[in-house]
């Protein structure tokens, strides 16, 4: 009944090699002119970056727009991270807008309840 | 800046080793054909432990590994399978092929990967077996058996379909559980999972937990924002999330708490069942019942304010960010002294380093030596106030007393952690020696000091390993000699006094006295016409380089061994005894001293010189009336103590000490014990008990016969503390001369 399979063990071939071969990008950042791009790991050893990164954006007076299409890996304190920043966003009365689409993500989002906060394409309409 | 995750590792090592010894303690546990499920559980959970936490840590090849055990171990436990004789030592196969590659990963050194995978590959080979037996007559197989089918028989692509993606289980989890429904009865769970900050940095990820839970039955996630500070504010390795998740399936508390295992410690879980089983319709629906609208910031409210207090302000959210960070600052800073001392295990214990325990120790000996020091002050005091003092002193000497107690018994940790490597070793020995052998293990919780715990591990192996290969015989020599074909080894402990005897034996066929005589002799360590006791033979065979096996195997025969084994044993202070009977077996006795710190003590008066006594030594004190006493030949003294005679010792003809009272009914007799033996100690006075504190003699100037050691006493001057067993033996030799 309570089958435990391949839940454990993120992203990994049988043989336990890495499915993932394109390397980390760096997170970019664009001020203003255009979306920013969320890296393809957005794990917790990566975070500090992409906090960084989300920081400098956080009192942009435009419409900032989050290219998640790159991102391959995310867990829950990436997933915070986000979720942190579009919250933030929404309390001042910004917007954040989605560009492409992470299944990754928004399976991780819906299971940790954040998917109403996030508002992800996946549920939601996007800016694209 | 990234987080390290190798800060870690060690925890993980840590916790990861010791998981493995329980494993390997339950397979061999485990009765072939009719395995507990409880054990097949903790296998399970140790496998699946091991898988998680490599994966997080990316150890890919053990996470793959384990992988593969763990679907074997899943067959076992939803019985499936049934456990045989070959899959239980495979199982152990697997154990020391897992520990090896945590070495290796842990030593950065290569690793044979072709064990790894020849054994893989056996485990899976006997899945794959098992479900090619099986194909016909599961119409839906679980997705673990399924996952394998599909990669060693490729003809069953179709049961390889109904395994889901793990990114994706979440999604087919509602069609998987409402299936389930249909069939069993339901219950609501509600589980509370509020993580400590720390939680990621030791490579939990809840969102695997949530994974897992969906493949148990439904949820429905309420995350909790409340604890989340401001962005600026944010740690972004710290977990500020907290969840409540309802669970509706057919699911028991443990298989929920198994989800949670590798964040125990690290997090507060309740979990609570809402209502009774109830039976209910195939039709249950999925997850998350919100549906959110496109761009309505108002349905986010809702949900934030429905979790989080609405008079909650920023500046309130940002408080636990500041308790926060100072603590994880620590983590970072101190990382390799604070990853083991925070790692929670089981029964809410912490790891503490050994060199901070020796710190506290050595400070409570300092303790011990002031109040000593006090009280004598106190005990002269006048005036007043010196009642008071001297209540106070009492007080102090107390709690100083507890202290010690406490923190000796900190480092006190029970022989079990000795005695769990022989079920194994004895396993193995008994399979390539052919020798049916049964391991008995009595007195595990015996509680000694860790320093000598570590040091006594060695040399029980060697005497385990001997009573094996040359105490036991083989099946057939056994019942050609009347008794059972299997051989039975105990080892055993127990508190003695305020010692430790631990005890190896076996009921093979002793030693056989005549041959080691004879190879004495060859040797020319025996006369050709010395006559020997039974106790000098045997101790013989401690002689180095003395061995009467016929052939050397790797086992032993090389001479190497019982002499290693009295030398680590005397360096602890203990000693070594041996009682064999021809045909009927041998004992190998150790005795060792608790702990090598402190001691209590009486202290007694001989001329201007003091001594301490060991408390455990002394049976009683008396003053000998002139009629108890009875002179042999020579100057041999001896008294009469409830029917028995016992040689009286001068103590300061002993240490050549100009005494007091020089006839015995002046002074008194300490009727101390040591080595089984009871004599009386002739001193002047008898002074006061106390604790000592024992600073090595051997380590500050030199060994000598009858004293163990020297104290500081609490005037400042010092005190040697008599070795009683090494007194009885230095006036048997005087005796004698």
């Amino acid at each position: 009944m309570n089958k435990r399979k391949q839940g454990a063990v993120p992203r990994t071939t049988r043989r336990g090699r890495p499915a993932r071969t394109a390397p980390a990008v760096a997170t970019e950042y664009k001020p203003a002119s255009g979306p920013f791009a969320v890296a393809a790991e957005c794990t917790v050893a990566d975070a500090s970056s992409l906090k960084v990164g989300l920081a400098k954006l956080l009192d942009d007076t435009d419409i900032v727009t989050l290219d998640i299409s790159a991102v391959q890996r995310i867990d829950t304190a990436g997933l915070q991270l986000i979720a942190m920043f579009v919250r933030e966003r929404e309390a001042r009365g910004r917007q954040v807008k989605w560009q492409g689409a992470a299944p990754v993500l928004a399976t991780a989002a819906e299971l940790l309840g954040l998917g109403s906060l996030l508002k992800l394409p996946a549920l939601a309409e996007t800016s694209k | 800046m990234t987080i390290d995750l190798t800060q870690f590792h060690d925890a993980f090592f840590e916790e990861s080793f010791e998981a493995l010894d329980s494993m390997e303690a339950a397979l061999l546990k485990l009765d072939i054909g009719a395995p507990d499920s409880e054990l097949i559980n903790t296998i399970f959970r140790v496998a699946h432990s091991i898988k998680g936490g490599s994966a997080t840590f990316g150890f890919a090849d053990i996470a793959s590994f384990t992988h593969s055990l763990e679907t074997l171990l899943d067959e076992l436990r939803s019985g499936g399978m049934q456990v045989t004789l070959s899959i239980s030592d495979l199982l152990l196969k697997s154990v020391d092929v897992m520990r090896a590659m945590l070495r290796s990963v842990q030593a950065k050194q290569p690793l044979d990967a072709q064990r790894v995978s020849d054994l893989q590959f056996d485990l899976e080979l006997i899945i794959a077996q098992k479900n090619a037996a099986a194909a016909t007559t599961h119409t839906v197989m679980p997705a673990a058996i399924a996952h394998l089918a599909a990669s060693s028989a490729p003809a069953s692509c179709a049961a390889a379909a109904a395994s889901p993606p793990a990114e994706l289980a979440s999604a087919s989890s509602a069609a998987a559980t409402g299936a389930a429904a249909a069939k069993s009865a339901q219950r609501r769970w509600e589980i509370s999972f509020r993580p400590y900050r720390e939680l990621f940095a030791r490579g939990n990820d809840p969102l695997r937990m949530m994974r897992e839970l969906t493949e148990l039955g439904e949820l429905d996630v309420n995350v909790d924002l409340s604890g989340l500070p401001s962005f600026a504010e944010l740690d972004p390795q710290a977990c500020y999330l907290a969840w409540t998740v309802g669970l509706t399936g057919d699911v028991s508390e443990e298989s929920i708490r198994q989800v949670f295992e590798w964040a125990e410690g690290d997090c507060d879980l309740v979990v609570r069942l809402l209502d009774a089983p109830v039976a209910v319709p195939a039709t249950v629906r999925a997850s998350e019942p919100e549906p959110t609208s496109a761009a309505n910031p108002v349905v986010a409210d809702a949900i934030l304010s429905a979790s989080a207090p609405p008079q909650e302000t920023k500046a309130d959210l940002a408080v636990p960010a500041h308790a926060a960070a100072p603590a994880l600052s620590v983590v970072k800073q101190d990382s390799k002294a604070d990853a083991p001392l925070s790692a929670l295990g089981d029964s809410g214990s912490i790891r503490v380093s050994v060199e901070k325990i020796d710190e506290l120790m050595n400070t409570v000996g300092e303790l011990v030596i002031t109040q000593a020091m006090l009280s004598q002050l106190g005990a002269a005091m006048e005036g007043p106030n010196a009642e008071k003092l001297r209540a106070g002193l009492a007080q102090l000497e107390r709690n100083t007393r507890e202290l010690q107690e406490s923190v000796m018994r900190v480092r006190m940790l029970p022989i079990s952690f000795v005695f769990s490597r022989f079920p194994r070793m004895v396993r193995d020995l008994a399979q390539r020696l052919n020798k049916q052998i049964d391991l008995k293990l009595t007195g595990e919780q015996t509680e000694l000091d860790k320093t000598v715990l570590e040091k006594i591990g060695d040399p029980l192996v060697h005497l385990v390993r001997n009573s094996i290969d040359h105490g036991i015989e083989s099946p057939e020599v056994r019942v050609a000699a009347g008794k059972s074909p299997a051989g039975t080894v105990h080892l055993d402990a127990c508190h003695r006094g305020g010692n430790i005897a631990v005890e190896v034996s076996d009921d093979g066929g002793g030693l056989d006295k005549d041959r080691i005589l004879a190879k004495a002799r060859a040797r020319g360590l025996v006369g050709p016409t010395d006559v020997l006791t039974d106790d000098q033979i045997h101790d013989l065979i401690f002689v180095p380089g003395f061995s009467t096996a016929d052939k050397t195997t790797d086992l032993s025969g090389r001479g190497v061994g019982m002499d290693v084994v009295r030398r680590n044993v005397k360096e602890l202070g203990g000693k070594i005894e041996l009682r064999s009977e021809r045909g009927r077996g041998s004992r190998f006795i150790i005795t060792l001293p608790l702990t090598l710190a402190i001691v209590d003590g009486q202290s007694v008066a001989v001329g201007t010189e003091t001594y301490i006594i060991p408390l455990i030594s002394i049976v009683e004190s008396m003053r000998l009336k002139e009629a108890s006493i009875s002179r042999l030949s020579g100057r041999n003294e001896v008294f009469s103590f409830r029917g028995d005679y016992l040689p009286i010792i001068r103590l300061h003809e002993l240490f050549g000490v100009e005494p007091r009272a020089r006839a015995l009914h002046e002074g008194l007799v300490v009727i101390a014990e040591g080595d089984g033996r009871r004599v009386g100690l002739f001193v002047d006075d008898l002074l006061g008990q106390q604790q000592v504190v024992i600073k090595s003699l051997e380590a500050n100037y030199g060994h000598v016969e009858g004293v163990s050691g020297a104290t500081i006493l609490g005037d400042g001057s010092v005190a040697l503390i008599l070795d009683v067993t090494g007194i009885i033996h230095a006036a048997s030799l005087r005796a004698a001369a």
